[in-house]
């Protein structure tokens, strides 16, 4: 039988593989190749895709180039969301590779956020951090850690490293025994159809009754249309780096174990697919 | 000494078995045809894990 820990290293090397085209109103020199990557899911679409900005600069005049960004299927892809969350939001059940187009005019400013440079993953990558151990511990671990740890978290990121990581993550993941859990779970539930972001409002990891809570309390509260009945087809898929965790998954072991680098636990909901 | 049965909830057992079960489907679905592909970031020492 596996170990839980098995299960932080195959969060953190989770791959999508992406095939990126250039948008065909982009003014080259030459064709433009597609470009094949594996992403890592826990990353940042800004973050690593250095290459494929070289791959399509080869081909283009230095004055046709501005901000590069993304788009799926017509939907620019945010990316302050981490690249499983938009993998699994808008292109689970679909085919692989992932196929997703560069720009590099018209970024659509309605809908995304600048990233001139990796300062700005970073700033916002820390502050998710921060936000997140406010909730679990009222912010006193990540207030107690020094500068430099705070640049390992980051830079174990950024670099894909582990154990650079997460000899440092594993200190944001502790809590009192006798509380049984972090005070409050930081997470956010996505949707496809919905104007709103995500949803994300205070939840406890236990009850007033000192039961654990499940992902179905949570859902229960936030979402209860993800509650399927019995008797009923079921209407949506709930997706966590990729896979369905079952309902009665305890919401403290999920956030301990399927939380994101930034430590939220990112919820995806989506429709089912219709056979 | 008394023999210390592992009380594991049958229901406990099956959502950590579940988990695991997804995640190895996850890799194969996700990672297994696209070996050749290139890494995004390369500096990582891949780690491959066995079959279990």
């Amino acid at each position: 039988m596996a170990d839980d820990k098995d299960v932080l290293r195959d969060v953190w090397f989770g791959r999508i593989p992406t095939c990126f085209t250039l948008h065909q109103d982009e003014i080259t020199e030459r064709e433009a190749e597609p470009f094949y990557l594996l992403l890592p899911r826990v990353s940042y679409l800004t973050l690593v895709t250095d290459k494929v900005k070289k791959h399509f600069l080869k081909v283009m005049k230095p004055e046709d180039v501005e901000e590069m960004w993304f788009e799926y299927e017509g939907t620019p892809l945010k990316w302050h969301y981490p690249i499983g969350v938009l993998f699994d939001l808008h292109a689970s059940n679909t085919a692989l590779p992932w196929s997703v187009t560069v720009h590099f005019k018209n970024f659509p400013e309605r809908d995304l956020l600048h990233c001139p440079s990796n300062s700005v993953i970073e700033a916002h990558f820390m502050s998710s951090i921060k936000e997140a151990d406010a909730l679990k511990h009222k912010g006193q671990v990540i207030n107690d850690m020094q500068k430099k740890d705070h640049k390992q978290l980051w830079m174990g990121l950024q670099n894909d490293k582990f154990d650079q990581f997460w000899a440092m993550n594993r200190k944001l993941m502790e809590y009192p025994m006798e509380e049984g859990g972090f005070r409050y779970i930081p997470f956010r539930i996505y949707q496809t159809t919905s104007d709103r972001p995500f949803i994300q409002k205070l939840f406890r990891s236990v009850s007033s009754e000192g039961q654990p809570h499940t992902l179905g309390d949570l859902l229960k509260e936030m979402f209860p249309a993800a509650i399927c009945q019995d008797d009923e087809p079921k209407r949506y898929q709930v997706l966590i780096h990729g896979i369905e965790p079952m309902l009665e998954t305890p919401i403290q072991w999920l956030s301990e174990h399927l939380s994101h680098p930034d430590n939220f636990l990112h919820v995806s909901i989506i429709p089912s697919p219709s056979d | 000494p008394s023999m210390s049965l592992s009380i594991t909830p049958a229901q406990t057992a099956a959502w950590r078995r579940q988990i695991f079960e997804q995640l190895n489907e996850r890799s194969k679905r996700e990672m297994e045809n696209f070996k050749h592909y290139e890494q995004a970031v390369e500096q990582s020492v891949w780690v491959k894990k066995g079959t279990m």
